[in-house]
């Protein structure tokens, strides 16, 4: 790259990152799908991004599918519209394994704020990428961070690790259930209930709701810290989010997560800390998978390595040591 | 992994109705076809408004837009709608539109800027088809040219 295109490049990206904080939503919209499309050349502004980013609370609404999240996010809305709050909302969908196609079909149930001018609502399907999805969106969500929204609602669909893993970007967890759920021990992925900061047992018009909503208190038990009395203890709510009761307690739960995150400091930063460190690692051994086995000028040395696994004259373990090191 | 490690630019296309239309079986079987063919399909459903369709398009970054219509009614808010869409800046967004359009205004609506008219009787191959030429985008080959 010569030093006159390193200066364009430049310019160009400190006048994207312009026009992203002030809210132009077209070339919000351009640049989060180059990231999605996997353009390399965003690397550059994503940087800079990250080096001012961090400002806007992330809220993350995950659950099974169907369970009710994305009408629970339109209530949401509504009360965060109600005190002025302008919004952006990030909907990851699965793609279809087979064609990779996808319906996002969130936006329906958020159709009420069409109009309005302080919700944006993006959605972004899963595209089949390989640990890629949790990696792109949080890159989308460094976009919408830029833009000055005053809270971002990320919405993933609680069934598969990469999904778990978009939950690092939030500083408040909601998990959604159902009572048709079943046992909660078991419905409740693994992992999220270690993550969830506040457990929606949402549909509570169908049957079994209070029994949901007591197996969840049970799941989540363990969180307590006898010897830490000042701990976040999940709670767990009840809400019918079609009719829009129980929601009034969501928004006081979220209220009090913000407050708790804010006055107990140290805590959030082990926390966050917790939350980068799984996400360095996650792009590293993306970077290195790229470079050991996607690169072509790599794969040929790592077909090379697999017939010799395959002849048993090199065991797994050493052969993917030597790809490290001639990788480097 | 059989996937491509490639970046994949994917065909984004919004589909929805405006108005008081609300036949949404057939938008909502195009939507899963077009799934199956490899496009990212946001779907909007019935009821929907210029300004709505307007503001999804631009956050959503769609390719183009569909409508579909059951009603007589789709004359005047393809009129509305395409006036919005320029006045907005979207002009260079193609629309397509699909339902139960009779032929003697396809003239009509392509004088407004329609880009593509599929009524009844139209093939999945030709709507692709379509998809392809107006956002110079492939979709993957292989799957069910001969399906749906
Ligand atoms: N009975 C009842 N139905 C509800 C309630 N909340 C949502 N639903 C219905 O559940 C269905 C799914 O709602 P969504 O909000 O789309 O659920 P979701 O979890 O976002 O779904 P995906 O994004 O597809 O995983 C819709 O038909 C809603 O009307 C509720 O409190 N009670
Ligand atoms: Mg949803």
């Amino acid at each position: 790259m010569s030093v006159d295109s390193q200066v364009d490049t430049q310019d160009a990206d400190l006048q994207l990152i312009d026009a992203l904080a002030r809210g132009e939503l077209r070339i919000a919209a351009r640049l989060i799908t180059r990231i999605e499309s996997g353009d390399s050349s965003v690397a550059s502004i994503l940087s800079k991004l990250h080096a001012r980013g961090g400002n806007t609370t992330v809220l993350g609404v995950t659950g099974p599918p169907g369970a009710g999240k994305s009408t629970l996010v339109d209530r949401l809305l509504q009360q965060f519209r109600h005190r002025g709050q302008r919004v952006a909302v990030l909907a990851v969908d699965p793609s279809s394994p087979f064609s990779g196609g996808a319906i996002l079909g969130d936006r329906i149930r958020m159709n009420q704020h069409s109009a309005d001018e302080g919700v944006f609502i993006r959605s972004m399907a899963a595209r089949g990428r390989l640990g890629g999805l949790a990696v792109a969106a949080g890159d989308a969500l460094q976009v919408l961070d830029a833009m000055g929204w005053d809270l971002i609602v990320v919405e993933t669909v609680g069934v598969g690790q990469s999904e778990i893993d978009i939950l690092r970007h939030a500083h408040t967890v909601v998990i959604v259930q159902t009572p048709a759920s079943g046992d909660a021990v078991q419905s409740v992925k693994a992992g999220l209930l270690e993550v969830g900061d506040i457990f929606v047992v949402n549909k509570a018009d169908t049957a079994g709701a209070d029994r949901m909503q007591s197996n969840l208190r049970e799941a989540t038990a363990f969180r307590a810290d006898p010897h830490d009395p000042a701990c976040w203890l999940p709670p767990v709510l009840k809400t019918q989010a079609t009719y829009g009761s129980g929601i009034d307690a969501v928004i006081e739960a979220i209220d009090a997560h913000t407050h708790h995150r804010l006055t107990h400091p140290a805590r959030w930063a082990q926390r966050l800390r917790a939350q980068m460190r799984v996400l360095l690692l996650e792009q590293l051994i993306d970077l290195q998978r790229r470079r050991t086995v996607e690169d072509p000028a790599h794969q040929q040395r790592f077909e090379r390595a697999l017939d010799e696994v395959l002849a048993r004259r090199c065991d797994p373990h050493t052969a993917a040591r030597k790809l490290l090191d001639a990788s480097e | 992994m059989s996937q491509s490690p490639m970046p994949q630019s994917k065909i984004r296309c919004l589909l929805g109705m405006l108005g008081t239309d609300v036949h949404s079986k057939g938008i909502r079987t195009l939507a899963q076809l077009l799934r199956d063919r490899g496009v990212e399909v946001i779907y909007l459903g019935e009821h929907n408004t210029a300004r709505g369709m307007i503001n999804a398009t631009i956050a959503e970054d769609a390719d183009l837009v569909g409508l579909s219509f059951s009603t007589a009614t789709y004359l005047h808010y393809t009129r509305d709608l395409m006036e919005q869409m320029r006045a907005a800046g979207l002009g260079d967004v193609p629309v397509m539109l699909g339902g139960l359009i009779h032929a003697d205004d396809e003239p009509a609506l392509r004088e407004m800027g329609v880009r593509g008219i599929f009524g009844p009787g139209s093939t999945m191959d030709q709507i692709v088809a379509f998809l392809q030429s107006a956002t110079g985008k492939t979709l993957p080959s292989g799957i069910s040219a001969s399906g749906a």
